[in-house]
């Protein structure tokens, strides 16, 4: 069995590198991005399991890298965990439009962070479009 | 896998592994036998009766890092292990094949190597009461770079490896097992050799840096697993190393995260602020509570407050003032005089007046008073985290990966403090611009004469500080 790669979008350094942290504890392999358009290119070149996605992020927003993700055959599966301080209901209402799995709102605790992650991280690898060999890490992963 | 290929199977009670792998030698059966034992698996590749490969799963922290330990116990250099590592992502075979391809190891130290690494796991795996047990025909590994070891031979040293093991649980060592982990103590610093240890004990001594566990240890020395936990419970009875409870590091861990979250996200809504009546009160919120949250993960997590039960708030709040009052103090004596109005309340640092100080002052005067504040605690709290992770977790894998964040979290105040200090040298370079033609802001004091002299601004030259009618900065000292 290879191991999950999740991907964190976030443009606070704190937060990346706690949730790498407490996943990578969790032997789940993490890469991250700090803006939109990295966290785009990084979805193309990683074909992440999951996405934590901030919503507030410079130069595009957490809704909108969702919509982009969502119209997208080859990415459309993967499940996208929004990230935010706003916990409204509209916010949340917004999320879950634009094509949103899971909310998390923050200050998220780790135990529950690595809860929700694992609960999206079941049959993972099923979603997975096929990909060329050598692409996915070789490491084991124990969910 | 093909039902009719499982020949046989059973329970671990019935029939136990020596006996299985015995039989399965004598009558020269080629094919894989699954071992499993609660979590673990062990799987044996025999090609006609003979070991030709073996492999253990069932723990993640047993997936040793063979050359980081080979580097450790100075068997190779770093440049060379980074050069294999990337070629085997992982691959223990591999990895051991490319060192001798490269002429960094003999071809006999890999098949010693190849060989007690079978030895090893199936020594554990004879250890097994409970379990099941099947053997597939036709499931032959293919490309071993392992030459076919004999059962008979392989089970007479697992025995002997299996014997030591139970020798020492009764001679009771009962607080190590192969999946222990120890690491020096932060204290020990000193040249180990002048301790009269002999090399197996320095060599483990290397290997133990809170990453590696036993049986790792026990894999790179090519030592038996008990032998080593001997060692280490020397080593422990020495004070040299100490054994990590990974569960209790998981929890402070998770602690400490949780904070820099909490923390992150207080200062989140006036990160990019360029109005210091706004920025500046808002980190002093985040510094505040983020020394108090420290203080309370110490209060939990302190290691002489570890194991002794049940503490009664007193005795947390003692300890945590024994250990941070008396350097709070001295930095508002020497650098941070606003320091003196912060004080400790149950445990807990109290910064009410100074977030309050808005009702007593106003202006420039207002913020000085806050930017002192925000520096004064800002150093109170990097001599707080610094002093708590050197006595929770030392220089261990958790405290470098807690330190990490941590520097993170500190880069995002720190970039505030910058944009502040940015915001704060463009008003006073304007300042000086409007000083002439335009009436100073609230909180200046006017200057006397008129005539601006900006090489002089708060550069603190005695009879300018002197001047009741010098600018707020220097005035704000006697004050």
């Amino acid at each position: 069995m290879a191991v999950p790669t999740v991907l964190v979008v976030d443009d606070s350094p704190t937060v990346r590198k706690i949730v790498q942290m407490t996943l990578q504890r969790e032997h789940i392999r993490v890469i991250t991005a700090a803006d939109g358009l990295s966290a785009l290119t990084s979805v193309a070149d990683n074909m992440p399991a999951l996405i934590l996605l901030d919503i507030q992020l410079p130069r595009m927003d957490g809704y909108h890298i969702c919509q982009i993700i969502r119209k997208n055959l080859q990415f459309r599966q993967i499940p996208i965990i929004m990230l935010s301080g706003k916990d409204g209901l509209f916010d949340k209402m917004r999320g879950r439009l634009a094509g949103s799995t899971e909310y998390l709102t923050k200050p998220f605790d780790s135990a529950e962070l690595v809860r929700t992650v694992k609960k999206h991280l079941v049959n993972w690898e099923e979603r997975m479009p096929v990909q060329q060999e050598g692409m996915r890490p070789r490491q084991r992963y124990r969910g | 896998m093909e039902q009719q290929d499982r020949i046989m199977d059973g329970d671990l009670q019935t029939l136990g592994l020596q006996s299985i792998l015995k039989m399965l030698a004598l009558s020269g059966k080629t094919g894989k036998l699954f071992v499993h034992s609660g979590p673990e698996t062990l799987s044996v590749g025999l090609s006609r009766g003979q070991i030709v490969a073996l492999h253990e799963e069932g723990t993640p922290q047993l997936q040793p890092d063979l050359l980081g330990m080979l580097c450790l116990i100075h068997r190779l250099h770093l440049p060379q292990a980074q050069a294999v590592h990337e070629m085997a992502q992982g691959d223990q075979e591999l990895i051991l094949a490319m060192l001798v391809e490269r002429g960094w190891m003999s071809h006999q130290e890999m098949q010693q190597r190849l060989e007690f690494a079978v030895t090893q796991s199936i020594s554990h795996a004879l250890r097994w009461a409970n379990g099941r047990f099947a053997f597939h025909r036709h499931l032959v590994p293919l490309g071993s770079r392992m030459q076919p070891l004999d059962v008979d031979s392989v089970l007479l040293e697992a025995l002997r490896q299996a014997d030591e093991w139970e020798e020492i649980v009764k001679e009771g060592v009962t607080q190590l097992s192969r999946t222990t982990i120890a690491r020096w103590q932060p204290e020990v610093s000193n040249d180990v050799r002048n301790l009269g240890l002999t090399q197996e004990s320095i060599d483990v001594l290397c290997l133990c840096n809170g990453e590696i566990p036993l049986q790792a240890i026990a894999l790179v020395l090519m030592l038996p697993e008990a032998r080593v936990a001997r060692i280490i419970a020397r080593l422990l009875e020495l004070n040299l190393v100490e054994v990590v409870d990974t569960a209790f590091e998981t929890e402070l861990q998770q602690d400490l995260a949780n904070l820099m979250m909490r923390c992150q996200y207080i200062l989140a809504p006036y990160r990019g602020s360029r109005t210091p009546e706004h920025l500046l009160p808002g980190l002093i919120k985040t510094l505040a509570e983020c020394v108090n949250g420290l203080l309370m993960h110490h209060g939990r997590y302190a290691r002489s407050l570890r194991g002794r039960g049940h503490l009664s708030p007193v005795e947390i709040v003692r300890y945590l003032e024994s250990c941070f009052m008396q350097p709070l103090q001295l930095l508002a004596k020497q650098h941070y005089p606003i320091l003196e109005t912060a004080n400790f309340v149950n445990g807990q640092l109290d910064c009410s007046d100074i977030l309050t100080l808005n009702r007593v002052v106003k202006g420039e005067q207002l913020e000085e008073f806050y930017w002192e504040a925000v520096r004064g605690l800002g150093t109170f709290l990097r001599m707080v985290f610094e002093r708590l992770l050197r006595d929770e977790v030392g220089n261990s894998h958790t405290g470098r990966h807690l330190n990490m964040a941590w520097k993170h979290f500190l880069s995002e105040i720190d970039g505030e403090v910058k944009n502040y200090q940015m915001v704060r040298a463009q008003r006073k370079v304007t300042m000086r611009g409007y000083d002439v033609t335009q009436p100073p802001s609230i909180g200046m004091v006017p200057k006397w004469n008129g005539a601006p002299q900006p090489e002089a601004w708060g550069n603190g030259t005695p009879e300018r500080e002197g001047d009741p009618y010098w600018s707020i900065d220097t005035q704000r000292r006697s004050i």
